[in-house]
């Protein structure tokens, strides 16, 4: 098996429901932490709401889910690590983080570009009961680790058990799909395997209005975005977290 | 070889040194980091295999469908059901975490009655006794369920009265109803055929109706393209999340609404860009122009645009006569891609008013929602799932949470066609709950219970053999073996879709512009907006990102 695993996502289809965070925390045992705020709450699927920067008639806003980039060259996080918590997957592509070897550092915060990792401020706590609730097919990870997206792991563990039971060597492509593309109700998530030049994904992230985020700094990321609006566009070279500091057309 | 002091204390050091070289203080820092993350404080999954379920959702009156995966006999996970033909696989962010709302530690888990710890067996002492000594007023949120029935039943049974609390989807079908006759509950919003939607503050890409239901007809029709197929025009006050992805966003002054609607009707009625329909609004579009912030030119050419491509429908945020008029004028009352009147006629219902004389009991339904506080002299019993926050019922009354008991859903508030479904007890309760149409049977064991009265539908559906049933493969009725096959695969998570509704079934006509001041602009609506109870991982949406402020703070 030898995949680039990767997304596009559709901005212009994006109408910030949501729906991507909540599924993506749900079936990752991502814990409630009410004390949590927008800095320190643990959301592996992220959707920043942004604006060209202009006001009254003339304001249009977008909103651009945020995610772990899956970094193919130079992956800064995989730099830094100094517990190798942190590797690229060959055969996938997938930039795994294994919060069991994890010093809690946070290093690799620091050298992320896009902000999108995140660290565990609390003990993973539940409601009395709800840990019954709770997917069997992901561990819960401790207060001092770091964590963030890897792309439905568990997921494509169950798609390849599935395949190997079926004396498959390839995985059935329907049977892995991220929480966060299977709940988007716009469809504007697409998931897929960039290394098939035939894949939908990689003719799309191929598409004239493609784009990726900071691709200035050369991290190759695996997460491409799509938009027809120059403004958006025009954003994904400066930091899609905050407002634009000048007004794009 | 004497061993002195410095020698021992050099030897430290140097082992000190040396062991920084070798793996060993590595491998000690691993395996406490391994180890401090098992602490056996901290909840582990449980590792049992997964199945999976399906069955309607039950948090609103929406029904969609949704794909439960079970662990151990609990839910683990929440997915839509792609063949659903009304949602399409698509959900609400909320019922992504539904699954842990039966945990909440808002879940109502005893009888309370007045701030004290009481029991089933006083709370039914008291509603028998209330029931016998005077009238009862029965209220209910979701019209139309087997649960409805009983509840119906009880009350008429009592010389009671049976009422109802629509959500604004509904509230904004009342003035046809005042007009045609015809039901608000049998009416509906033929989205898919409609060509031009103009949305008045309707959130219509963020919760509206059934949420995979528009979403899903947006994404095809209308996203990413600059001619679509069918135009999302958002004339609202502020840029929402519906108005940021809508065709065109039209930016007016909060509450003029109404006015704009009247000013936008003449236009088309003057210019005739529309046959004629009723009377003339007496709003001039000067008048249009100087309330709502635009120009009058920019509300001609509204008109125009509107009128360009048709059926156009105009939806409004909750029950607005002047908005209603707007679509007579267009003509797209009784009409393909307007508003239509489903096949089967509900009867009428009475509106519960929150102010309740000449009662002496009130049974409150845990679907209605917790901004209706009834006011009122007589004993309020109040089931609910998750405490709102209410402290004026008499009695608090635990009712099953997300999954916990057997209910159907009826065609959701919004929908132009039929549809049934059943959401069957998936899980145990988490709670001793009861709800509102069981204790109203065991009071009163002459009332025909849910069971029974959702067997008769499905056997209904069977007889007439009518429509569609989309469950694990899409089959016709006529098809069915038998009514108890049909009734099996409802209770496995299918659906059954009606026959396309009736377009024309029904005429509206104008006989005078409805009043202004009967329109209901409520620049006060953040103080009614209501706080509804959410799954503990919608903090994702409302305290660790920005896309949405919470109810409370937006009240505040």
């Amino acid at each position: 098996m030898s995949a680039r695993y990767g997304m596009v996502i559709d901005i212009d289809r994006c109408t910030g429901c949501g729906s991507c965070m909540v599924a993506c925390a749900a079936e990752n045992n991502v814990p409630t932490l009410p004390k949590a705020t927008a800095r320190t709450g643990l959301t592996p699927m992220l959707v920043r709401r942004v604006s060209n920067g202009r006001e009254g008639n003339a304001r249009r806003e977008s909103f651009i889910p945020i995610l772990c980039m899956h970094c193919e060259h130079d992956t800064p996080c995989v730099k830094v690590c100094p517990q190798q918590a942190v590797e690229v997957d060959k055969a996938t592509g997938i930039v795994m983080q294994m919060p069991q070897r994890c010093l809690g550092c946070r290093y690799c915060m620091t050298a992320c570009p896009y902000h999108a990792r995140y660290f565990n401020w609390w003990d993973p706590a539940w409601p009395a009961g709800m840990e019954k609730s709770l997917n069997p097919g992901v561990s819960v990870r401790m207060r001092g680790v770091v964590e963030k997206c890897n792309l439905c792991h568990s997921r494509l563990h169950a798609a390849m058990e599935k395949a190997a039971a079926a004396g498959k060597k390839e995985i059935d492509p329907a049977d892995y799909v991220p929480a966060c593309v299977e709940a988007c109700p716009t469809g504007a998530i697409h998931f897929g395997n960039l290394a098939d030049p035939n894949d939908p994904v990689s003719r799309e992230a191929r598409s004239p209005n493609a784009f990726r985020l900071l691709a200035r700094i050369g991290t190759e990321p695996k997460v491409y975005y799509k938009s027809k609006e120059a403004w958006v566009r025009a954003l994904a070279e400066s930091n899609a977290g905050r407002e634009p500091e000048v007004q794009h057309g | 070889m004497k061993v002195t002091r410095r020698d021992l204390l050099v030897w430290s050091a140097g082992a000190a040194a040396g062991m920084l070289v070798t793996p060993v203080p590595w491998k000690l820092l691993d395996d406490v980091s391994i180890w401090s993350q098992n602490w056996p404080w901290i909840p582990q999954p449980a590792r049992v295999p997964v199945e999976v379920k399906q069955s309607s959702c039950t948090l609103c009156p929406n029904g969609c469908g949704l794909r439960v995966r079970m662990a151990a006999g609990w839910p683990v996970g929440v997915a839509g059901v792609t063949m659903n033909p009304i949602t399409r696989g698509a959900l609400c962010p909320l019922a992504f975490g539904a699954h842990q709302l039966n945990w909440h530690s808002r879940r109502m888990r005893g009888v309370r009655h007045r701030g004290g710890i009481s029991s089933w067996p006083e709370a039914h002492a008291a509603l028998t006794k209330a029931s016998e000594e005077g009238r009862t007023v029965v209220i209910d949120g979701y019209p139309g369920r087997a649960a409805s029935s009983v509840l119906e039943q009880f009350a008429l049974k009592r010389g009671g009265s049976y009422q109802v609390v629509l959500g604004s989807e509904t509230r904004g079908l009342r003035p046809y109803e005042n007009w045609t006759g015809v039901p608000a509950t049998s009416l509906g919003y033929d989205l898919e055929n409609a060509k031009t939607v103009v949305s008045f503050g309707a959130p219509l890409l963020d919760g509206w109706g059934v949420p995979g239901r528009f979403t899903r007809l947006w994404a095809e029709r209308a996203a990413d393209a600059d001619d679509p197929q069918f135009r999302l025009i958002q004339i609202e006050s502020s840029l929402s999340r519906t108005a940021a992805r809508a065709w065109k966003w039209i930016s007016i002054v909060e509450g003029s609404e109404s006015t704009l609607a009247a000013g936008l009707a003449r236009v088309l009625i003057e210019q005739k860009l529309v046959p004629a329909r009723g009377p003339i609004p007496a709003v001039t579009v000067s008048d249009a122009a100087k309330r709502s912030g635009l120009t009058a030119d920019q509300i001609q050419e509204l008109a125009r645009t509107i009128a360009a491509k048709r059926p156009a429908l105009a939806i409004s945020s909750d029950e607005n006569p002047s908005i209603a008029a707007l679509n007579v004028v267009l003509g797209s009352v009784g009409k393909k891609g307007g508003i239509v009147g489903r096949s089967r006629r509900d009867p009428a219902r009475v509106t519960a008013d929150k102010s309740i004389s000449g009662a002496r009991a009130v049974v409150v339904d845990a679907s209605v929602p917790w901004d209706f506080v009834p006011e009122t002299d007589a004993e309020v019993f109040r089931f609910a799932a998750w405490d709102g926050g209410s402290s004026k019922a008499d009695w608090l009354l635990p009712a099953p949470g997300f999954l916990e008991d057997l209910t159907d859903v009826p065609s959701p508030p919004s929908a132009a066609g039929e549809s049934y479904a059943v959401a069957p007890a998936l899980t145990k309760a988490t709670a001793d709950v009861r709800s509102a149409a069981q204790l109203l049977v065991s009071i009163d064991s002459s009332l025909t219970s849910i069971d029974n009265i959702i067997h008769g539908r499905c056997a209904e559906i069977f007889r007439q053999r009518a429509g569609t049933l989309y469950g694990r493969e899409i089959m016709p009725v006529a098809q069915i073996a038998s009514a108890d096959k049909l009734e099996e695969q409802l209770h496995n998570g299918a659906v059954w879709i009606g026959e396309p509704a009736r377009a024309a079934s029904f005429r509206c006509e104008l006989k005078q512009w409805p009043s202004l001041a009967a329109a209901a602009e409520d620049p006060d609506w953040a103080e009614h907006w209501p706080v509804p109870m959410l799954p503990p991982l919608a903090s994702k949406l409302y305290s660790e990102s920005s896309l949405r402020e919470a109810p409370a703070r937006r009240n505040s």
